[in-house]
């Protein structure tokens, strides 16, 4: 340590030039990468690639057609007839129109396009109504062909829409005041792109129309064009934040620019290494600048306050400056490594932001450290001797009668004479805070990231207040066949089969004595067969074999018997059996009367649709149909018009598994949370007829799925944290109780901001989460400073009460500036649009605030109270295991007299 | 074309000089005419049976059967019937589609639908056609035909093999396709290539003859052989999938009978012609 130590300053001071060459060379080559610079603002990569659920969810998508989709939403509240007036419709259709139009050549590929997919887009003017022509007629049409012309046109296309469930709540809402249009995309990152052109045409449109752009692409560019805009604005402003409150302390800029270089080049080196390294910058990770330049300051701040404190024009730069590293280089090095270690256990998370913004925040500070350690004294040594006259000593003096001086003291004695009052009031709040920790309410919302002004946030609300939701998230019900045949089950379809043929024997009168023939054989089959659809094929195979060279009469036979066979295979595809139509139904009524969901939407709507048209249009008969045949036929009705695609976003064409969407009318993970759960009670308590799982797609769990990661991993790493730290105090003081005494502050600290988060009913969410550990690694800071200090002069004075005095002159002064430009510093963070920057913000304002004053609350205090106990060792051992400050400086011994 | 013709007349091969000399005298709608009726109606009826292969974008596949029945009213390539009998997905056999085209354009064609399950005769209103056959990425249009007065045509290119017209709907509003073209073949006459364009020229659906036979028929007690498409693939570049449709057994002139294309005939299908 002393020869790391000696190494480091004296290279610094001997060659301060080359010291500073090297640092700025490095910064350099590293902002080189900034053009490399890519944004992540995917909710998915929230969760590692290879998470089963984040894999389910891919598969979904590609199994079931699914897009990221951008909505348009036109609202009109002022015409009686709200949208369904024949202005508004027409603009609706020519946005629709325009919309179809948004694709272009994707890259290089001529062949292939990529924007917009037209054929899954939806609107009014895009999809079918299935109606009744005259008597027995069945109509298929387009919902809106062409725009109406007069206002009885306008109501009758409202009157079709409204006949169609699947498309009320969804494609428009009940109260006719908005009609969404759904635009697919190929590839969501080219929603920014279709977002300008969109507006660019509506604001050539007049009208009262008003019109929301929503849709999670749209909100994750949303995102990514704020987060530059963090990094643009929020960072620099931290800078000018930070220098206007240090030239306050200190007065002289030359001084004061050295911790704003170093924080800079810090910044800078660190976000050019992450892009070197080709992580990419996401939403947490955007927030490295604001951290480093509050943290990367912290040490000089240090290194600034002593020099400012010792230095006199006798001793010179050289001597001052050396003095100074030999008091705070120990310290100075913990700080920065317990820092970081906290940061770094943020890479034992399972979120991959958490990770590299947890990695890159370690490496970012401890860059800091070198840049500190080996520049500050350099620097100092480039000051030319003069500019630093009258600065140390004379402005001390001044310092000496303000406020914060002034504050300090009577802080300090406060702590000696009022320790156990003061210990007991902490307990209290202490034991209030750990209560309230216990009303944390973990949830997120992607939308409320966005401040009430912005017009992300201005559609979601407009839109959730007329649709039956906007947030979609899909439930999968997977069916599987049977991979065993028992011989009951074989002896089964021997019997039926010969009660169908004795069935339709007035029809074809060879067909009993066939089928008799044919269930001679079937035990046989049986046994060859491996699964009870190959032992169906067989049969079939067998039929058709005897049924190639059968006289006319058999043929027509066998064709019977081979299609009661064939019935029985397509009964293996459960979502196309009544029964399993009928549970499905049951279970989304059971959770849209729940509440919790605002819409669902499955084949089941779809066939009772179709069901009902073929029949005669009677809404009794929106109805499954009774027989297998019979909701076969619907879904062939439903493919035979415009888009018969649109069933393969419902089920697959295999119909082994289907996709209920789920429409959520808020974007709260805890309300997708308690839908989870119904629907898992729901199977629990109803079985269903036949074997079916069931899983979640969807961002919005995805978001959940998160959400439920974050309190335990959060949890682990903090507890990781905190015991590295536990050790390396322990360490640093030899001593496990001055190791524990350490972790004292910021453990209240912790504990006071969870139980206010929790009291006040703050969304624990990602950044509250990972502030946890943030807190931790810099909080332990100042109670380092005020330890390994403390125990440096009790070893000189050998009487806390002393001790008390100085320690809350100079090395309390520092912790007090640390505190105020740190906190401070993040405040800038609130004039981002986007929430979790804010909340941010707020918190480590708290979080700083609090750490300084419990820190010089709580340790005196204890220290008073257990004088003896901690002291025990110290004295006997005096000051060598701790390479503290060797000397008492005159200036110490004034202050502390001063105070008197 | 001009410069062909004239090329092809100095050259010396006097045989190709004379197919050219015949083509020259063939108007664009001789072409249509004759395209029209070698794709829909060649002899006096036929049957077949049709197997649709419907594969996704995921290359999933899906598939149909059905018997094909068409007889013709008249010889003038206008009026036809057309019934078909679904045998395959199981669940669906016996439903039947019957339709009785009009060639007059302003006579929308009859279409009945029988469902057995409900065991129930529908009649589907008029309206479009262009809506997809069966949820193959055949359209109705495409297997009964569109009729030629429903376009404007024009010959935009010669080629050794083809005639390529290209047609456009008179009735834009009804369709969704802006233009298309068709290759027809010189020899067969059979339109061997279908492409639907969108705006901006945009190429999003092709019909394509894989393979033609010749089918061998008697004709008033002649042997003649008539060459049909028996395999033919309809893409949709939008949708990323592809339905190959197989036409076998086809047989013609087999004397089917006007009754069968009847309302009574949905619900007990012809059995000696079902076989």
């Amino acid at each position: 340590m002393k020869i790391l130590k000696n190494t480091l300053i004296n290279f610094s001071i001997n060659h301060y030039k080359l010291a500073t060459l090297l640092m700025a060379l490095f910064t350099v080559a590293m902002c080189a990468f900034f053009p490399r610079v890519e944004i992540d603002t995917d909710p998915e990569n929230m969760l590692p690639k290879d998470e089963p659920k984040r894999v389910f969810h891919n598969e979904t998508k590609k199994q079931f057609s699914l897009s990221e989709t951008v909505v348009v939403g036109i609202v009109n509240e002022r015409d009686p007839d709200g949208v369904f007036n024949p202005a508004t419709l027409k603009r609706v259709y020519e946005l629709t129109e325009f919309a179809k139009t948004l694709r272009w050549q994707d890259g290089e590929r001529i062949d292939r396009l990529s924007g917009v997919i037209e054929v899954d887009m939806l609107g009014p003017s895009l999809v079918d109504h299935m109606s009744q022509g005259g008597p027995g007629e069945i109509k298929f049409e387009w919902l809106m062909s062409r725009p109406p012309e007069t206002r009885e046109e306008a109501r009758a296309i409202r009157d079709k829409a409204f006949s169609n469930p699947m498309l009320k709540g969804r494609l428009f809402s009940e109260d006719c005041e908005v009609i969404c249009i759904y635009l697919p995309l190929t590839d969501k990152h080219l929603s920014y792109r279709i977002n300008t052109e969109l507006n660019k045409k509506i604001e050539q449109m007049d009208g009262d129309e008003e019109y929301h752009i929503a849709g999670v692409p749209v909100a994750e560019v949303a995102i990514g064009v704020e987060m530059f805009s963090q990094m643009a604005v929020g960072s620099p402003l931290a800078m000018a934040v930070i220098f206007c409150l240090m030239l306050l302390f200190f007065r002289k800029w030359r001084l004061v620019i050295l911790p704003m270089i170093i924080a800079m080049f810090s910044v800078m080196s660190t976000m050019g290494l992450m892009i070197a390294l080709g992580f990419q910058v996401h939403i947490l990770s955007s927030m490295i600048p604001i951290f480093l330049m509050c943290i990367g300051t912290v040490s000089s701040i240090h290194i600034l306050s002593e020099f400012f404190d010792v230095y006199t024009n006798e001793k010179g730069r050289k001597e001052t400056i050396k003095e100074v590293m030999n008091t705070l280089f120990v310290p100075i090095l913990y700080t920065s490594l317990t820092t970081a270690a906290g940061f770094a256990s943020l890479t034992f998370t399972p979120i991959p932001p958490a990770q590299i913004f947890g990695a890159f925040l370690s490496i970012g500070v401890m860059i800091a450290w070198l840049y500190t350690v080996i520049f500050v004294p350099a620097y100092i040594m480039m000051i030319p001797k003069r500019k630093l006259e009258n600065f140390g000593m004379s402005a001390r003096q001044k310092e000496d009668r303000s406020l914060l001086t002034k504050t300090l003291r009577a802080t300090g004695n406060l702590t000696y004479n009022h320790a156990k009052p003061l210990l007991g009031v902490m307990t209290i709040v202490v034991a209030v805070a750990i209560w309230g920790t216990t009303q944390i309410r973990v949830n997120d919302n992607y939308a409320k990231r966005f401040v009430k002004s912005h017009p992300i946030r201005k559609a979601d609300m407009a839109l959730n207040k007329h649709l039956d939701g906007t947030y979609t998230a899909y439930l999968i019900l997977e069916g599987r066949k049977p991979d065993k045949l028992t011989e009951k089950e074989a002896r089964n379809i021997s019997r039926n089969m010969v009660v169908f043929a004795d069935q339709i024997e007035a029809e074809f009168k060879n067909a009993p004595e066939l089928a008799r023939g044919i269930t001679k054989i079937i035990p046989g089959l049986a046994g060859q067969s491996r699964s009870y659809e190959d032992f169906l094929n067989s049969i079939i195979r067998h039929i058709d074999q005897r049924r190639e060279n059968a006289s006319d009469d058999d043929f027509y036979a066998y064709d019977e018997l081979r299609t009661y066979i064939g019935v029985e295979k397509e009964r293996l595809k459960v979502f196309k059996r009544p029964e399993v139509l009928e549970y499905m139904a049951a279970l989304q009524h059971h959770m849209e009367e729940s509440g919790l969901i605002g819409k669902t939407t499955s084949v089941v709507d779809a066939v009772c649709k179709v069901n009902q048209e073929i029949i005669d249009g009677n809404p009794e008969n929106f109805r499954i149909p009774d027989k297998l045949q019979g909701v076969a036929e619907c879904y062939f009705q439903f493919q035979q018009g415009h888009r018969p695609n649109d069933l393969w976003h419902m089920v697959t064409p295999d119909y082994m598994s289907a996709n209920i969407w789920m429409q959520l009318k808020s974007g709260d993970s805890s309300d997708m949370k308690s839908a989870v759960k119904a629907v898992d009670t729901y199977f629990k308590e109803n079985p269903p007829p036949v074997d079916l799982t069931h899983r979640w797609a969807g961002l919005h769990y995805i978001n959940l799925v998160l959400q439920d990661k974050l309190i335990p991993t959060m949890l682990r790493s903090f507890l990781g944290s905190f015991l590295v730290v536990f050790i390396m105090m322990s360490f640093l003081f030899r001593s496990l109780r001055w190791g524990l005494l350490c972790m004292v502050p910021l453990t209240i600290t912790i504990l006071t901001i969870y139980g206010i988060v929790g009291i006040s009913g703050k969304d624990y969410d990602l950044p509250i989460a990972v502030l946890g550990v943030l807190a931790l690694g810099m909080a332990v800071d100042f109670a380092i400073h005020f330890l390994q200090r403390g125990r440096g002069k009790y070893g000189e004075t050998g009487s806390w009460k002393v001790t008390t005095a100085m320690m809350f002159g100079e090395p309390a002064r520092a912790i007090s500036r640390n505190v105020l430009v740190i906190a401070i510093g993040f405040l800038p963070l609130l004039v981002a649009p986007l929430v979790p920057y804010k909340t941010m913000g707020i918190m480590l304002f708290a979080i700083m605030t609090l750490s300084g004053v419990i820190t010089l609350l709580a340790l005196p205090a204890l220290l008073t109270v257990a004088e003896k106990w901690f002291f025990k060792k110290v004295r006997k051992a005096a000051s060598p295991p701790v390479k503290g400050p060797g000397k008492f400086t005159p200036s110490e011994i004034l202050s502390e007299e001063s105070e008197g | 074309m001009k410069t062909t013709i004239i090329t092809a007349c100095f050259g010396l091969f006097i045989g190709f000089a004379c197919v050219e000399g015949q083509a020259k005298e063939l108007t664009v709608d001789e072409i249509v005419r004759k395209a029209n009726h070698m794709a829909l109606y060649q002899g006096a009826d036929g049957k077949g049976k049709v197997t649709m292969v419907i594969k996704d974008k995921q290359g999933r596949i899906r598939k149909r059967e059905f018997n094909m029945l068409r007889k013709n009213d008249d010889n003038k390539d206008r009026d036809q019937k057309y019934y078909a009998f679904f045998q395959a997905p199981a669940d669906v056999r016996k439903m039947v589609f019957m339709v009785h085209k009009h060639g007059a354009l302003e006579k929308d064609d009859d279409r009945w639908l029988y469902m057995p399950s409900l065991d129930m005769v529908k009649r589907i209103a008029a309206g479009d056609k262009r809506t997809s056959f069966v949820g193959s990425d055949f359209l109705y249009e495409d297997i009964s035909g569109r009729s030629p007065a429903e376009d404007k045509h024009e010959l935009i290119k010669t080629t050794d093999r083809y005639y390529v017209l290209k047609n456009i709907p008179r009735k834009p509003d009804n369709v969704e396709f802006e233009y298309y073209l068709a290759h027809i073949d010189k020899k067969t006459f059979l339109p061997m290539k279908m492409e639907f364009f969108k705006k901006d020229d945009r190429l999003y659906r092709v019909i394509e003859s894989i393979k033609v036979e010749e089918i061998q028929a008697e004709e008033n007690g002649k042997k003649v052989a008539y060459p049909t498409v028996t395999v033919s693939l309809a893409k949709d570049m939008d949708n990323g999938s592809s339905t190959e449709m197989t036409f076998s057994n086809a047989r013609y002139n087999i004397g089917l009978s006007s009754k069968i294309f009847t309302e009574r005939y949905l619900r007990r299908p012809p059995r000696k012609a079902m076989r």
